[in-house]
């Protein structure tokens, strides 16, 4: 299950945010549905279901950050708009504070030990 | 069950609109990701889920953001306050004549009780009616601007099912004048059947307004500061829906402590307090408490995300 962000989600998302997952995979270029849930389980490692790809899908094209490409068909590809990007660009960097603080609380953690004595 | 079958039929959960503009989309995945084979259940859950989703994001109680959110938690406040008037309505039809039917003298705690019940229900009233009446304006806009298409099936469906229920209200009256009081509270057999019928005939009625309401609401523009309002709005309607069903238990108990058969309007000291229709009341009632708690929290949490009025 993925919890909902307090923020909305399409421009303050979390890495595992299917919206914030589909305009990264959009960045690269325009894709169709299967070509979109191939590439997010490639790098990110999470497999989204066809309805919550689509969910998203809709809502995205419903605020303007993505377009689908061409005419009508069953296969139709969608590519990030400008809005589009620029609205992953907040996303990303609202992850990237995330990042730098959580990397940098941890670099002033002394290492952890474990029972036995040895560091892990 | 063939792919294609279970892909058209997963699709038919999902609103009409959503199906024209996706379907086709979805159906092909679903196929894709199946491999041909059967569709796996994992898919099918997922597909499922969403268009559940979809359907109360159609319905006007869902949506991710904030904007969304407050008028989905304000709508859901608007169905648990239908279904407390249900609840209500079975509540006064069961315990009609209840204060002839008490001894003299035990009277005081329950009227006040009783007073107080009626009391707040008109000040949720008042409220209810007051947040639709903030939203006439985006209304008239809303088709003046050609919206009326875009709400005219949850209307016009609603407009119908009243006329219904007016003709069966009157062809009711009708019969019951012709009927003696105790073949009215129930000795007449096809009389009683009947008036479930138009009391369930209510509530579908009920329901089609809020529907209508609720799918309209989702499609008025409306400014930051009048949603603050309908969240203010949907949490006070929550606090009386709260209050009548703390007073309607100290009703039934304080009854059901002198003489319970008064529960139902019959004389007499002695029987069961637990009348399965107040028992149903107070199920409806806790369960339109809390969808409406769900409501105004999802309101009110949204609020400190809305944009500013323009």
């Amino acid at each position: 299950m993925i919890v909902r962000s307090r923020h909305d989600e399409a421009t303050a998302g979390r890495s595992n945010d299917p919206p914030v997952l589909i305009l990264t995979s959009l960045a690269a270029g325009e894709k169709h549905g299967y070509a979109l849930l191939q590439d997010i389980e490639d790098f990110a490692g999470v497999r989204l279901g066809p309805g919550t790809l689509y969910g998203a899908i809709s809502r995205l094209e419903e605020r303007g950050l993505i377009e689908a490409v061409g005419a009508s068909g069953r296969r139709r590809p969608y590519r990030l708009s400008p809005a589009g990007a620029e609205a992953l660009r907040v996303a990303l960097d609202g992850l990237r504070a995330i990042v730098d603080v959580g990397s940098a609380r941890l670099a002033g953690r002394p290492a952890a030990v474990s029972p036995a004595g040895s560091a892990a | 069950m063939s792919p294609d079958r279970t892909a058209a039929r997963l699709l038919r959960l999902y609103p009409p609109s959503w199906r024209r503009r996706y379907g086709g989309e979805l159906e092909t995945l679903i196929l894709d990701m199946s491999g041909g084979g059967r569709v796996p259940w994992r898919i099918r859950a997922d597909v499922a889920a969403t268009g559940g989703r979809e359907r109360l994001r159609a319905a006007g109680l869902g949506g991710d953001s904030p904007d969304a959110r407050v008028r989905g938690g304000a709508s859901l406040v608007l169905w648990a306050w239908a279904l407390f008037v249900v609840a209500g309505a079975i509540v006064q039809k069961t315990s009609e004549h209840w204060q002839q039917a008490l001894p003299a003298g035990s009277h005081i705690a329950t009227t006040v009780a009783f007073a107080s019940l009626i009391g707040v229900a008109v000040a949720a009233g008042v409220l209810v009616v007051a947040g639709i009446a903030l939203t006439l304006p985006a209304l008239t806009r809303c088709v003046g601007a050609g919206g009326w298409a875009q709400i005219r099936r949850p209307v016009t469906r609603a407009v119908a099912i009243t006329a219904g229920f007016v003709v069966a209200t009157a062809g009711l009256v009708a019969w019951a004048h012709g009927l003696s009081p105790r073949d009215r509270q129930g000795h007449d057999t096809a009389y009683a059947l009947l008036a479930t019928v138009w009391a369930l005939f209510g509530a579908g009625t009920l329901g089609a307004w809020t529907l209508a309401a609720t799918r309209t609401a989702a499609r008025l523009t409306l400014p930051a500061s009048l949603l603050r309002v309908e969240a203010r709005l949907a949490t006070a309607v929550t606090a009386t829906l709260g209050v009548m069903a703390a007073v309607t238990a100290v009703w039934w108990v304080s009854v059901a402590t002198v003489a319970p058969p008064a529960l139902t309007g019959s004389l007499g000291s002695r029987g069961s307090a637990f009348v399965p229709q107040l028992v149903l009341a107070m199920v409806l009632m806790l369960a339109a408490l809390g969808l409406a708690g769900a409501g105004a929290r999802r309101a009110t949490r949204a609020l400190p995300h809305l944009a500013g009025d323009d």
